[in-house]
């Protein structure tokens, strides 16, 4: 019964915009009278209502009517590096290879493009903090604009390398860690794989990149299968995340206007 | 025999229509009332009202050609990047995006750019300008020794021909 409380009161913490703290020697005395209930059950109940509700559709946002194969195929996301610079791993994702171009499967593509934006837009209605990675100096203000405009964090300079793993020294202690990193681009400027994918991963925090035919995609938690070097596909990325993070914000405030926990703001 | 053979392909994948619908069209051959139509007459018939649909569907909305029914396959196979085929050599057409002095950086429609110097008298080449392009390499890249992949420039290589034709002396403004 304390433990549930405590339970209770960390997710309230964590998660409750009205920031509900519910004290765990609340728990303590009503121990001995199970008739009387623990502090503040609506509220708890409520959030607990409004962060399962998204998890029963497989699509609650719809994030699959923001982009069509048309869309991607315009904006050359199907067009890979040459025969010479393919890793050996990014074949299952290859439709072909014409003229010694790798071509990408637009198909497969549009799957992973999917989940991984299901997935952005969950964490983003729950609250968690999103950073948006790439190295590439060409797309580097585009990158930083886009997180701007949805709320969220980019880092697209040099990776120190304790970012992550050291960062409660680096930083102070009780620095709060991204929840969710997304790799515009997963190579840095010398072609090796970014720093950030395997601290990411040692770390437990999921990570979303776009692979090109020239990426290693095993460590990446969702892995989009796609050109990340024209700026009309990486416009196109940054659009997409964009426009569903901020969806999934709206409808976090919606869901807690509807159920009363926040004061409408005009 | 092509038109033969595209007709038998058609069948395979088109829904057969009614015996009425067939007989409808047939002018000349007062066949009998019952009994399927078959073989070259029926696919004759059904081609004509193929013909008809998408004649009568062109004078509508436009749909059949750029809608959600082409596949990925379908999309690859008719895009002008497959249809030139090999790039050596290729006249294409392409968009100044960026001037860096004497360099324009050129947009085709490939996956990267291409980097080309501005020819002596053409001072009308600004961002948003088009020109004619010779393209030599999609992506330059190079395996060299001791490297277990390419070594990748992130650039393609054309050659600059000049501005489009009709628009050496317009300006953009």
């Amino acid at each position: 019964m304390a433990v549930r409380a405590l339970t209770r009161g960390l997710l309230g913490f964590r998660y409750s915009r009205a920031a509900t703290v519910a004290s765990p020697c609340g728990g303590h005395h009503y121990v001995t009278a199970p008739s009387v209930k623990p502090p503040q059950p609506q509220a708890d109940d409520v959030t607990e209502k409004i962060l399962n509700q998204p998890l029963e559709k497989p699509d609650f946002f719809r994030v699959a009517e923001l982009f069509s194969l048309k869309d991607l195929f315009d904006a050359r996301v199907h067009l890979g590096h040459k025969k010479g610079c393919r890793h050996r791993l990014m074949e299952p994702y290859l439709y072909g290879c014409r003229l010694d171009h790798d071509i990408i499967d637009l198909d497969q593509t549009m799957e992973h493009l999917q989940l991984a934006l299901n997935f952005t837009a969950h964490i983003a209605y729950r609250g968690g903090i999103i950073l948006f990675v790439s190295r590439r100096r060409q797309f580097g203000h585009l990158v930083e604009t886009t997180a701007m405009d949805c709320g969220e964090y980019a880092h697209t300079r040099y990776w120190q390398g304790g970012l992550l793993t050291n960062a409660n020294i680096q930083y102070g202690p009780g620095v709060r860690l991204p929840d969710l990193i997304i790799f515009l681009s997963t190579l840095n400027n010398v072609f090796q794989q970014h720093v950030g994918i395997r601290d990411a991963a040692k770390m437990n925090i999921p990570t979303v990149g776009v692979v090109d035919s020239n990426c290693n995609p095993s460590l990446v938690t969702y892995p989009v299968p796609g050109n990340d070097d024209t700026p009309a596909a990486v416009e196109l990325y940054c659009r997409l995340f964009k426009m569903t993070i901020n969806r999934a914000k709206d409808r976090r405030k919606q869901m807690e206007l509807l159920h009363g926990l926040s004061a409408p703001t005009s | 025999m092509a038109a033969l053979c595209r007709v038998v392909s058609g069948l395979r994948y088109r829904v057969r229509l009614s015996s009425r619908f067939l007989r409808s069209s047939f002018s000349s051959d007062s066949g009998p009332a019952e009994g399927p139509v078959s073989g070259f007459a029926a696919a004759f018939d059904q081609q004509e009202v193929l013909r008809r649909e998408t004649q009568s569907s062109a004078a509508g909305p436009k749909a059949s050609s750029s809608g959600p029914e082409l596949s990925f396959a379908a999309l690859l196979r008719r895009s002008p990047l497959i249809q030139m085929g090999p790039a050596k050599d290729a006249v294409v057409v392409g968009r100044v995006f960026r001037v860096v002095r004497d360099d324009l950086y050129i947009d085709f429609g490939g996956k990267f750019h291409c980097v080309c110097q501005r020819p002596a008298g053409a001072d009308g080449l600004q961002p948003g300008s088009r020109v004619r392009l010779r393209l030599q390499d999609m992506e330059l890249t190079a395996r060299f020794l001791g490297a277990s992949t390419d070594t990748t420039l992130l650039e393609a290589q054309a050659v600059l021909l000049g501005p489009l034709d009709g628009r050496e002396h317009q300006s953009r403004d």
